[in-house]
């Protein structure tokens, strides 16, 4: 059961992730990088990450691909053109991500990993629910990380305003 | 444990997101058979003026895709970054009878913070649609 | 019951595949797109040895990875906007000022 919903997801979320870099069109490429986000939330929900399965819908598949869509609005871009100025570029890193993604099979062929214990993360997560075991850890063990994270968010929400601001302005 | 279930043999977490799917499923299946059906069966006689866009009735005036207001890009940028607030928010109220006041003390730091941002953007007029 | 080497083989496509992205394509909204991507595979290798290893911690690592991916949404779609409005192009290719 697992595996035909592995194989499936996976599949299916390395296709839209292809189809991002591919299509001409970037309203097409925002449209299959949502396929994405969503695949990838279900191989989320296959490992039992469920709060991070909704984060995923909500933040990317809600937000930023509303922010992603409406810049595509607002910068009125036609469809890229063929001609390639630097056709030299493409063949090279298509063969840097080959030999990338070679490096990374040769290492996980013959690597060890330590003996899988999900099973007993299985029945402590079921007493107590995904959301519930995670907010404990992230409210009193990480908390500093917390904490700076809404740093971030405003020092993010600072500079994108002073970045588009010049037309309210005007 | 719930019997129906039996057919995937023992409980996971991820049976109780199986509706889910049947029902993503059914939602697809519904979609574009209604699609496929629709296209077996109606007549199809095209002219300009059926493939125009329609738009209330009247010919269109201009191209769809004109630009946009920057404002709508710092709505949703705010939106994006008060949503990912409400993220951490979630599991803080899922947890709340456990870690008490530290809790509490903590989401507030954190909530002051972010509304140094919200205030920031309220005085640079971000919020204004006019 | 999958290995983890499925999971980190997933994970490590999407990142290549979005690494490609970032080298190949010329539009600056496409390259945000593909980093997103990377960032995505990123996290699916986290959320999976944290699965396997029955530590959450990876989980907790991945909530963070996702803040910081909306704020470096917010800044980079800004900063494209910034550029469209001064230089008339999202074309990476054309913005080559620094370029020596």
């Amino acid at each position: 059961m697992h595996q035909i919903f592995f194989w499936g997801f996976a599949l299916l979320a390395v296709f839209s992730a292809l189809m991002v870099i591919t299509r001409r069109n970037v309203v097409h490429s925002a449209l299959f990088l949502i396929s994405t986000f969503f695949w990838v939330a279900a191989i989320y929900i296959l490992l039992e990450a469920e709060l991070l399965a909704a984060i995923q819908i909500l933040v990317y598949a809600g937000a930023i691909m509303v922010l992603i869509v409406f810049t595509i609005l607002l910068i009125h871009v036609e469809e890229t053109k063929i001609i390639n100025p630097w056709q030299r570029q493409r063949p090279i890193a298509i063969l840097l991500g080959v030999f990338l993604l070679g490096e990374i099979f040769l290492i996980l062929s013959r690597a060890l990993f330590p003996e899988s214990i999900a099973g007993t993360a299985l029945q402590q997560v079921a007493q107590e629910g995904n959301t519930e075991a995670v907010g404990k850890l992230l409210y009193t063990k990480y908390l500093f990380p917390f904490e700076v994270a809404s740093i971030l968010l405003l020092a993010a929400m600072i500079g994108a305003i002073v970045m588009a601001k010049r037309e309210i302005e005007k | 444990m719930d019997t129906s279930l039996s057919l995937f043999g023992d409980y996971q977490v991820i049976h109780n997101y199986l509706p889910i799917l049947v029902f993503i499923i059914f939602a697809f299946a519904f979609a574009i058979g209604t699609l496929i059906f629709s296209y077996l069966v109606r007549p199809n006689k095209p002219d300009p003026e059926k493939l125009s866009p329609y738009e209330c009735g009247i010919p269109p005036m201009m191209d769809a895709r004109e630009r946009f207001s920057i404002r709508f890009f710092i709505i949703a940028m705010l939106f994006l970054l008060f949503d990912v607030e409400v993220v951490f928010l979630y599991p803080w109220a899922v947890v709340y009878n456990k870690i008490g006041l530290y809790g509490f003390v903590e989401m507030m730091l954190f909530i002051a913070i972010l509304l140094v941002g919200y205030i920031y953007a309220w005085r640079k007029g971000a919020l204004e649609w006019e | 019951m999958i290995p983890i080497s499925h999971y980190l083989t997933l994970g490590a496509i999407i990142f290549i595949i979005g690494s490609i992205g970032v080298l190949t394509r010329k539009n600056a909204i496409i390259i945000l797109m593909s980093i997103e991507l990377m960032l995505n595979g990123v996290n699916i290798t986290l959320v999976a040895f944290s699965y396997h290893l029955a530590d959450l911690t990876g989980q907790i690592f991945a909530i963070f990875v996702v803040a910081v991916a909306a704020g470096e949404a917010a800044v980079g779609l800004a900063i494209i906007i910034a550029l469209f409005r001064c230089r008339a192009t999202v074309n990476v290719d054309e913005i080559q000022l620094l370029k020596w």
